[in-house]
């Protein structure tokens, strides 16, 4: 039997050393009996004076040789060889993308690559060196060609699974660069062949997939969108959630939509196979920051079941927009209607202009832009860069064409489905007279009238958007209707963007560029797990940072980091309050925008994101076919053709053969050996215990037999 | 009265002396017996196999007809005989002269020969603190029966004859007697030490002999002893180390006698053994003394002397 380390046969040295210690050990207490009468023939029977007597007849200084031996031969390392199965240069990439969560091989697929990848090892040559690279959302290589396959072991169970989705192409295109260098190289490929995107790398080498992962195992359900918008009031929000269904088979689960860690609703949806099914949420609560969304067993009985198989993309997160003061300017003569219901607004400052003053008066010292500009019975020339509501517009602009008045003009039917007109109810409007407005191509009619002369219409022109209302509220008993000020909430809330800009989610590894608030010298961000980062701007007077570990699902905080002699002053609240509403003597005072944080927001105020998985590639988990990654490399080399072109055989046939180190029978007899040696040192011990029990024994049952 | 098992015979494990009764001899050992376990012994009379003969007359059978009031047997009248011994009755009914027979009651020597050898010093308990003890009450048996009890101890090559003592006034010289026995300080030839022993018995009575035997030869101690015509009684005495040695171990056992060593690897199959030649040691004696009309017993030192005296001689038929 070959040994890899000969020398440490030198360690059968030792067994003349333990024949000395047996030889010396002659050391005898002296005991004091009455006579040695009846112990004559019995020492003669155990006579211990003659050495060799004692060294033939013990069986524990036998063991204790037998061990020695054994540990000399297991500290050489004996193996024992045969063919090898992989190349000389192998380089093992372990897919952590997020399907490798799944847990249809227990306890999920990653950790069955980690352990296939570590059972293949046994086929590498010796003397065979192994690279290993984890492929996540990019590749990182965790080990470089190293022979030592402990390190290599260990370099493997140090690979974490990821929640993003993987690119197997940038761990091959790395694998590439390894192999190039090495003339007999092979690629061992850890994954479940689920592949978010396909690679098209060549490689020059073999590939071979390790495919983990049940064929079979597909059953999986996941939130794959959620987004919080606000109602056209501007008041409500609402929660968009669209739950897709990649399993073959229906499946019936339960959404718990979360506020702040506080259920707002619980619904059961039942989904077809391969099918989606989109869920709305009304009536979020206003206090609400994150809402979280979880997807659950149906089954009431057994909570603790998974649902399915992959658990990463049953979760999801959502940040509500915060509440923004926004900046409406109303250029007119003044309406007290309309001022009044404007006032009701939320999270609005309103300012006035007459016409005369625009737009000299109309520019914002801070260098804002409005957010919503009103022009009532006036168009300017040139139409401002902003949401644009126009109220009665006495001539044609690039709002609309204006054909005249119309007279007692009647209201055409209206669109149930109409946003604005939600809780609106005009059927016992009357209006006196309304411009005869011509539908340009940009907008739809909220309020259709009859001559094909909408009352309102409403659109996006030049990517803003714009409304035009064809009537002055004064002259309508409109403004003495409770649906007006609804009207005007709805109207506004469309133009102010309100409904328009979805709740954006970070992917899981994406870099998210945050701005540092004035009077701030940084961002601390404490990810889900609670870890705290400190981001500083790298630039002295820099005013974003990068933060990219954001690798975790679920919601990111940002708190900015106070300067250490910041002043309240600082802080980027308005410094006046709002001017006063617009009259129509047109004295109103040009707008006064705040220094900064015109924006209405507290800039000290945490900054929340929230990183969902939302991907569909990855949560169709149904493994692939392992050829589409191997047909990426060379074909196998078979042992033994030598005449294959390109002479790559040789490598092969030249190849070390795999050792099997045979430690395990080694140490298992070491222990058996040890145990007899324990036993046989305390056997007398041992008996000694058993008869005194079985004596104690003995005489408690006799006297109660006597009894 | 003080319960036995608080008496003397227990006195390591009350952990100190005991009190010495008022009447009790000054120079006598407290620890040998205590009032109460005389009182019980005076209610023991030694139990003899067969009747025997002796000088004197005391409160035993003998095979002669004598002068007691138990009835034996009748034989014709000859001239000479004691008118007052002819049964009247018999003449009236039948008209001839018959005698009636009495039997004579004797008193016998109850030799105690005590082993004093340096072996008898060792074991816990002390083999020869056992010993004496047993002779001390088996002796008070003695002197309550109305026997003459004569002590004798076994060491070196001889047999130290202390004096003869007769009636149960007389215990507490035989106690005194006894406690001032000690171990010999050298080997003892207990062959030699019997047969002078043997050779200062005169005419029929008990020979107990209370030894470990531990002695090469051995049975013919018994021999010698039971070649006698007193009846023997052979008390085997052994400590509960000598029974189940505690040993472990590699050791070298020193004889106290000899002071010769011999090495031993004292493992359970060597004390299984042991305990095996033991065994088929004390078979020996005991087939011995059976084919010699002799009584063997075997003691353990660990055995209370009460329930020596009072459960395993009367099992024996030693003591009635």
């Amino acid at each position: 039997m070959p040994f890899n380390a000969p020398l440490a046969l030198l360690g059968l040295l030792f067994v003349p050393a333990v024949v000395a210690m047996y030889l010396l050990r002659l050391r005898r207490t002296p005991t004091v009996v009455p006579s040695t009468l009846l112990w004559q023939r019995l020492a003669a029977d155990v006579e211990a004076n003659a050495p060799w007597q004692k060294l033939r007849r013990s069986l524990l200084f036998l063991l204790q040789l037998l061990l020695v031996v054994i540990l000399a031969l297991l500290a050489a390392r004996p193996f024992v060889e045969r063919p090898a199965g992989l190349a000389r240069d192998l380089v093992v990439i372990i897919d952590t993308s997020a399907s490798m969560g799944a847990t249809d091989v227990p306890p999920d697929r990653l950790s069955a690559a980690r352990e296939a990848a570590k059972e293949a090892l046994k086929d590498l040559p010796a003397g065979g060196k192994v690279s290993v690279i984890e492929a996540g959302r990019t590749a990182r290589i965790v080990a470089t060609g190293t022979s030592d396959i402990g390190r290599v072991r260990q370099a493997i169970d140090s690979i974490r699974p990821t929640v993003g989705r993987g690119d197997l192409g940038d761990a091959l295109a790395l694998a590439q660069q390894l192999a190039v260098q090495s003339g007999d190289a092979e690629i061992l490929v850890a994954t479940d062949a689920a592949l978010a995107v396909p690679p098209t790398t060549k490689v020059d080498a073999p590939i071979r997939v390790l495919r983990v992962g049940d064929p079979k195992g597909s059953r999986n359900q996941a939130i794959v969108a959620l987004a919080v918008r606000t109602a056209p009031s501007a008041v409500t929000r609402s929660v968009f959630i669209s739950v897709a269904n990649f399993d073959l088979e229906y499946a019936t689960r339960r959404l718990e939509v979360w506020g702040d860690d506080h259920l707002i609703e619980t619904r059961t949806i039942p989904i077809d196979a391969q099918q989606r099914a989109d869920v709305i949420v009304d009536d979020v609560p206003a206090e609400a920051a994150t809402i979280e969304v979880r997807l659950v067993a149906a089954d009431d009985a057994d909570p603790d079941a998974r649902p399915d198989l992959l658990a990463a993309d049953d979760r999801a997160w959502a940040v509500v927009p915060p509440q923004r003061t926004r900046n409406v300017l109303v250029v007119g003569k003044g309406d007290p209607y309309l001022e009044t219901a404007l006032s009701y607004l939320p999270n609005s400052r309103l300012f006035g202009l007459t016409p005369a003053e625009y737009p000299a008066g109309a520019v914002r010292k801070d260098g804002t832009s409005w957010d919503l500009i009103i022009f009532e019975g006036y168009v300017p020339a040139t139409l401002p860069a902003t949401p644009i509501l126009a109220i009665a517009p006495p001539i044609s602009s690039g709002l609309g064409e204006v054909g005249g008045v119309d007279a007692n003009p009647a209201i055409g039917s209206l669109g149930t489905e109409e946003p604005i007109l939600r809780f609106v109810d005009l059927s016992t409007t009357h209006i006196a007279e309304a411009r005869h407005l011509t539908l340009p191509a940009w907008a739809r009619a909220v309020i259709p009238g009859t001559k094909s002369a909408p009352l309102l219409y409403a659109g996006v022109r030049a990517g803003l958007p714009a409304a035009v209302l064809a009537f002055e509220p004064r002259q309508s008993d409109l403004p003495l209707q409770v649906a007006f000020p609804i009207l005007v909430a709805n109207l506004t809330g469309e133009l102010l963007g309100g409904s328009a800009a979805p709740t954006a989610a970070v992917r899981p590894g994406d870099p998210v560029t945050l701005t540092v608030p004035p009077g701030a010298i940084g961002l601390r961000v404490v990810r889900p797990d609670g870890t705290a980062t400190d981001l500083i701007p790298g630039a002295a007077g820099g005013t974003s940072v990068t933060f990219t570990q954001s690798d975790l699902l679920g919601v990111y905080t940002a708190t900015p980091i106070a300067a250490p002699a910041a002043s309240p002053a600082a802080s980027g609240r308005p410094s006046e309050a709002p001017s006063g509403s617009p009259t129509a003597s047109g004295t109103s005072s040009a707008p006064s925008p705040a220094p900064s944080g015109a924006q209405g927001v507290d800039p000290n105020q945490p900054i929340r994101f929230a990183v969902d998985l939302f991907d569909v590639d990855e949560s169709a988990i149904a493994p692939g076919a392992p050829r589409v990654l191997e047909d990426l490399g060379k074909p196998q080399p078979s042992p033994g053709a030598s005449g294959a072109p390109g002479g790559g055989n040789s490598a092969v046939d030249t190849r070390p053969n795999a050792r099997d180190e045979v430690w395990i029978p080694i140490v298992f007899i070491v222990l058996v050996a040890l145990c007899v040696e324990w036993a046989l040192y305390h056997r007398d011990a041992v008996l000694r215990g058993w008869r005194g029990v079985t004596g104690r024994l003995g005489r408690l049952r006799r006297p109660a037999g006597n009894g | 009265m003080a319960m036995i098992e608080d008496g003397p015979n227990r006195p390591a494990e009350s952990g100190g002396r005991p009190i010495r009764p008022a009447f009790l001899p000054s120079d006598l050992d407290p620890t040998v017996f205590d009032e109460g376990f005389l009182r019980q012994l005076e209610r023991l009379l030694l139990l003899m196999r067969s009747p025997v003969r002796g000088g004197l007359k005391g409160g035993r059978r003998s095979v002669k007809r004598g002068q007691s009031v138990e009835f034996a047997d009748f034989r014709d009248y000859a001239l000479g005989d004691d008118l007052r011994q002819l049964d009247w009755n018999v003449l009236a009914r039948l008209e001839k002269l018959f005698v009636k027979l009495f039997v004579e009651e004797e008193d016998v020597t109850i030799t105690i020969l005590l082993d004093g050898s340096a072996s008898m010093a060792t074991g816990r308990p002390d083999k020869l603190q056992f010993a004496k003890r047993a002779a001390a009450a088996l002796g008070y048996i003695g002197l309550a029966s109305e026997d003459r009890v004569a002590v004798s101890v076994l060491g070196g090559r001889t047999a130290r004859r202390r004096i003869a003592l007769r009636g149960s006034g007389r215990i507490f010289r035989l106690l005194t007697e006894l406690s001032s026995i000690q171990p010999a300080d050298g080997p003892t030839d207990l062959v030699a030490a019997a047969r002078h022993a043997a050779a200062q018995l005169s005419g029929r009575g008990v020979v107990i002999l209370l030894s470990d035997l531990l002695d090469p030869a051995a049975d013919r101690v018994i021999r010698e002893l039971a070649s006698t015509r007193s009846e023997l009684i052979v008390l085997h005495v052994l400590s509960p180390d000598e029974l189940d040695p505690p040993l472990e171990g590699d050791l070298r056992l020193v004889d106290s006698e000899t002071a010769e060593g011999i090495d031993v690897t004292a493992d359970l199959a060597t004390i299984d053994a042991y305990k095996g030649r033991l065994a088929a040691w004390k078979e020996g004696f005991a087939q011995l003394a059976a084919r010699r009309q002799a009584t063997y017993v075997d003691l353990s030192t660990e055995v209370p002397l009460n329930e020596l005296i009072f459960a395993e001689l009367r099992r024996r038929r030693v003591v009635a």
